[in-house]
């Protein structure tokens, strides 16, 4: 069963790509908040074209419009693979101002905040829809990453068909546990990794270039 | 109050959910409060002259006003006609105020600078904050009963609530029907227009639940929410319309 999805799935991939046009890839990165998408999208970004692209924080939520990182070349084995990375807030089912409180914000900030996050998490179902050609799912690998909305949008992206990697990040942080992410979602390739100490960066590389080139 | 379509002057009655598809004569989807009795407000087109522009919509671009019947959501003064029990509660009747933008980020990120403010404890299709100087009109449009041939799917004499799961008081409900066919056909107005609407309810100012199928889902995305339950979306181009561009 594993063998014929993966067959199947080389397969896709490779006429996918005898099928497509030269733009690059639109690659949305995704995941619910705080599981590391920005940190991600900056260290692809610095590493690539030197420029960052949105503030990292501790805060959950951080993100809160989808920002784009546009022709970002990944060389990979002498080739190069051209990508468009859009960075998007973190998905929830529930955002409340409360949360941000434990971080210092006010509480009239905290409101903004959460008002602003909700209409990021919409921004972000609609890019998802509309605007990109593959997904890039983070996870935290420090957390159950049998969520509800870890579910529903891994299965909305395989709805659409669009190619995935699952990137279990944080994996520098001692409760990191990479195999539960990779049971949670088998159908699909996990990459550990840690953005925020950019371990494991070239097999990410080479899977995007495998993956979205 | 009944309601008219800017476009070519049909006019819905009071409640009507018709309109929430777009005016099925010219497919139109913005519409004013139409001052006059209910009783004239049957299925009759009327000239757009004598009605009362409601608030700032009274100028309406040509291919904003012509979207197919399937564009429910732009048209938000449908389910604003009667969100909230309390009569003496006015809310804004214009939900979609802003122009359409594009889904860019980087010409939608500032869309969102509103102040938050205490009054949004409706579902985000709502509007049910409390505001100065309502007119009669916009008093009766929430009040009135819908009646019976607008709603087929309901029995007659249905107060129309599309927030039946908010954490609204039950004591404050007005007349609601007691009889069992009524309290059925309720609750299938109620879904009907929960399933139809609701992509995020606001619990209280800053807290909200999201149903992510839902928005996943919309043609339209929601922009920005505004502080009093109202929000702002935007329509893609040459949604639903048949017309060439």
């Amino acid at each position: 069963m594993g063998l014929l999805t993966n067959l199947k799935d080389s397969v896709s991939r490779v006429t996918d790509r005898l099928f497509a046009s030269d733009d690059p890839k639109r690659i949305g990165i995704y995941g619910p908040p705080n599981a590391g998408k920005t940190t991600l999208a900056n260290r692809i970004a610095r590493d690539w074209t030197g420029d960052a692209i949105g503030p990292e924080s501790h805060v959950p939520h951080e993100t809160r419009r989808a920002r784009r990182k546009e022709g970002v070349d990944i060389e990979r084995n002498g080739r190069s693979v051209t990508i468009d990375i859009v960075d998007t807030p973190g998905v929830a089912t529930k955002v409340d101002y409360k949360e941000f409180l434990d971080h210092d914000i006010e509480k009239d900030d905290a409101i903004r905040r959460s008002r602003e996050a909700t209409e990021g998490v919409a921004e972000a179902m609609h890019w998802l829809r509309e605007d990109v050609d593959g997904v890039i799912y983070v996870l935290d690998s420090t957390t159950d990453p049998f969520t509800q909305v870890n579910t529903m949008l891994i299965g909305i992206i395989e709805s659409r068909d669009l190619p995935v990697l699952i990137f279990a990040n944080k994996i520098d942080l001692d409760e990191a546990d990479i195999k539960r992410v990779a049971d949670a979602f088998p159908q699909h390739e996990t990459v550990p990794l840690s953005a925020l100490e950019g371990n494991n960066m070239d097999e990410v590389y080479d899977k995007i270039a495998e993956y979205f080139g | 109050m009944p309601h008219q379509c800017t476009n070519c002057g049909h006019i819905f009655p009071d409640g009507s959910k018709e309109m929430l598809s777009g005016c099925p004569d010219c497919g139109g989807n913005k519409f004013q409060f139409k001052q006059g009795s209910v009783d004239d407000a049957t299925d009759a087109p009327d000239a757009p002259s004598d009605s009362q522009p409601a608030a700032d919509r009274s100028t309406d671009s040509p291919e904003t006003t012509s979207t197919a019947p399937e564009s429910p959501d732009k048209t938000a003064t449908g389910e604003s006609s009667t969100p909230t029990p309390d009569p003496t509660s006015a809310p804004d009747p214009q939900t979609a105020d802003s122009p359409p933008t594009t889904a860019d980020p980087n010409t939608t990120g500032e869309a969102t600078d509103s102040a938050v403010a205490d009054a949004g404890d409706a579902e985000l299709m709502d509007s049910t904050s409390s505001q100065d100087g309502e007119s009669p009109a916009q008093s009766t449009a929430r009040s009135d009963i819908v009646s019976d041939d607008e709603l087929p799917d309901a029995p007659p004499s249905e107060p129309q609530s599309p927030t039946a799961d908010e954490p609204r008081d039950p004591a404050t409900d007005p007349d609601t029907p007691a009889d069992e066919t009524a309290s059925e056909g309720l609750d299938q107005l109620r879904k009907e227009l929960n399933d139809q609407f609701e992509s995020i309810r606001i619990v209280s100012p800053g807290q909200y639940e999201l149903n992510l199928m839902e928005l996943y889902d919309r043609n339209e995305y929601i922009i920005s929410l505004r502080e009093d339950g109202r929000y702002v979306i935007e329509v893609p181009d040459g949604w639903g319309t048949d017309e060439p561009n």
